[in-house]
């Protein structure tokens, strides 16, 4: 039953709900709120998650604007450049995220990318905190590898919710059976060759041989989560914009 | 019965809704946290703005007034200290409003439990921080002492006094508006049949995800409503 638990904003977790971790720790995750000395309270209406492996519990919600946290991968846009940085917007009407000049694969200070005004980068956010700006780079700071992340050039941007781009994001079991209940794409994948970027931050880049056809994927993704489609409803969709191209 | 409501009908919003009871309409839009103007940044807390449009004609004094109040409950409710030096914009279109023309304060009274439940319903949408859940109703007291519920338009127009009273789910007092003529027993006795109101229609469901607690008239519609939004958020879970 606690898969379905619903909890609204101000109630608290009851005790025997919570996961039991070996460390004596638990990790909150969002919509949740910890007054201590150890009380645990919603602060959004959403149903209750437990993974009693990681012993981390969390609200799922479906509305709202993205919040930054560290490691997500996002797709930034860039609004000015300055000596050191990049200032890269994430969210509409939010103060710039920071993009360091050299913060891609392999660059030095002659080689780095000349990024304009308007260009998109995917990218992975590597400081979040609510009392400074937020951060990102284009390269794995550890390693030094791209990871696929860096300039996207070409293609089209298309907004979809967060969550949805959480859903998209979620990846494949073993089958090869999406997780996140979202199919657009590996049908799309079937007939037409396109690149596709998701940001966590509900932005999805798409590129392909031709605008229609790029169009036609934004559109469908777009179309799947304002009209909350299931996966049979994705499969008919699909179909059916492929016969017109 | 609860009043009707539609969640985010805006898409570009943050969060939305739209609530409609039998007196007025309210259609709520929430942004936030964005980025605030330098005169209006606290550096400890986000500032919460509200913006009241009336039916028709553009806001005065009188929106003015609604606005203070509503964002004192809100600011009340929202965790403001998780997002500091932002901004939580809180936009209440009223969409309807009653024929008939009542006076003065009571005019004024009798929005406000709209207003404030539109507000938390976008608030809640929008995912904002929330301390607690609120729920704000509207009493009239006729010229024979019964108070009602709800009032219909003609209720409300011949009463001796009208109520807006909002409590949360621990039973705090957070919202205390009223107009006409009554005494402190009488008060009294009103702000105790708000409460039951108001933690009623947050009341918990039973097993069949029906009504529970069969003393109370009013059906818990706040509850029904979010476990319904809260459910469906997460369908795409249950199919795979």
């Amino acid at each position: 039953m606690a898969a379905t638990m619903v909890l609204l904003p101000g109630e608290e977790i009851p005790t025997d709900l919570l996961p039991k971790s070996k460390k004596g720790t638990l990790t909150l995750g969002p919509g949740l709120h910890h007054t201590p000395p150890s009380t645990i309270s919603a602060t959004t209406p959403g149903t209750l998650q437990v993974d009693h492996r990681k012993a981390a519990l969390w609200l799922e919600h479906a509305g709202g604007r993205y919040q930054p946290s560290v490691g997500d991968l996002v797709i930034a846009q860039i609004h000015h450049s300055s000596v050191e940085t990049y200032s890269c917007a994430l969210t509409p009407h939010t103060s710039f995220a920071l993009l360091g000049q050299l913060a891609f694969e392999g660059v030095s200070k002659k080689t780095r990318p000349q990024l304009k005004a308007g260009d998109v980068v995917y990218a992975r956010v590597s400081k979040a905190s609510k009392w400074e700006d937020v951060e990102i780079e284009c390269f794995n700071s550890a390693t030094g590898k791209a990871e696929g992340m860096g300039p996207l050039k070409g293609g089209m941007l298309f907004d979809v919710r967060p969550a949805f781009a959480r859903r998209l994001m979620i990846g494949t079991d073993k089958e090869g059976i999406s997780k996140g209940g979202v199919v657009v794409l590996e049908e799309v994948g079937e007939k037409v060759k396109f690149e596709v970027a998701v940001g966590r931050n509900g932005r999805v880049w798409v590129d392909s041989g031709s605008v229609r056809e790029t169009v036609l994927i934004g559109q469908l993704l777009r179309r799947a989560d304002e009209e909350g489609w299931g996966v049979e409803a994705q499969r008919k969709a699909v179909k059916k914009a492929l016969r017109d191209v | 019965m609860g009043p009707d409501i539609l969640h985010h009908p805006l898409n570009r919003a943050d969060g939305s809704a739209t609530l409609s009871s039998n007196l007025y309409s309210v259609l709520a839009a929430v942004n936030g946290p964005v980025e605030v103007q330098r005169r209006d940044e606290l550096p400890e807390e986000a500032a919460v703005e509200v913006n009241i449009r009336p039916a028709s004609g553009v806001g005065g004094p009188r929106e003015r007034w609604l606005e203070t109040v509503v964002a004192a409950v809100l600011r009340s409710l929202l965790l403001v200290h998780m997002h500091p030096r932002t901004l939580i914009q809180i936009t209440l279109q009223i969409t309807k409003a009653p024929s008939l023309t009542l006076k003065g304060a009571a005019r004024d009274v009798a929005v406000l439990p709209s207003l404030i439940n539109a507000a938390f319903l976008a608030l809640a949408d929008g995912g904002l921080p929330l301390r607690n859940t609120v729920a704000a109703v509207l009493l009239a007291v006729a010229s024979t002492g019964e108070v009602r519920e709800e009032p219909s338009e003609k209720e409300l127009a011949g009463c001796k006094s009208v109520h807006g009273l909002a409590y949360d789910n621990h039973g705090d007092l957070l919202l205390s508006e009223s107009a006409g003529s009554f005494d402190l027993v009488e008060w009294e006795r009103i702000a105790d049949q708000a409460e039951k109101a108001c933690r009623a229609v947050m009341a918990p469901l039973n097993e069949d995800g029906v009504v529970t607690e069969g003393s109370t008239s009013s059906l818990p519609w706040l509850r029904q409503e979010l476990t319904d939004k809260a459910q469906a958020a997460i369908a795409w879970r249950e199919a795979t």
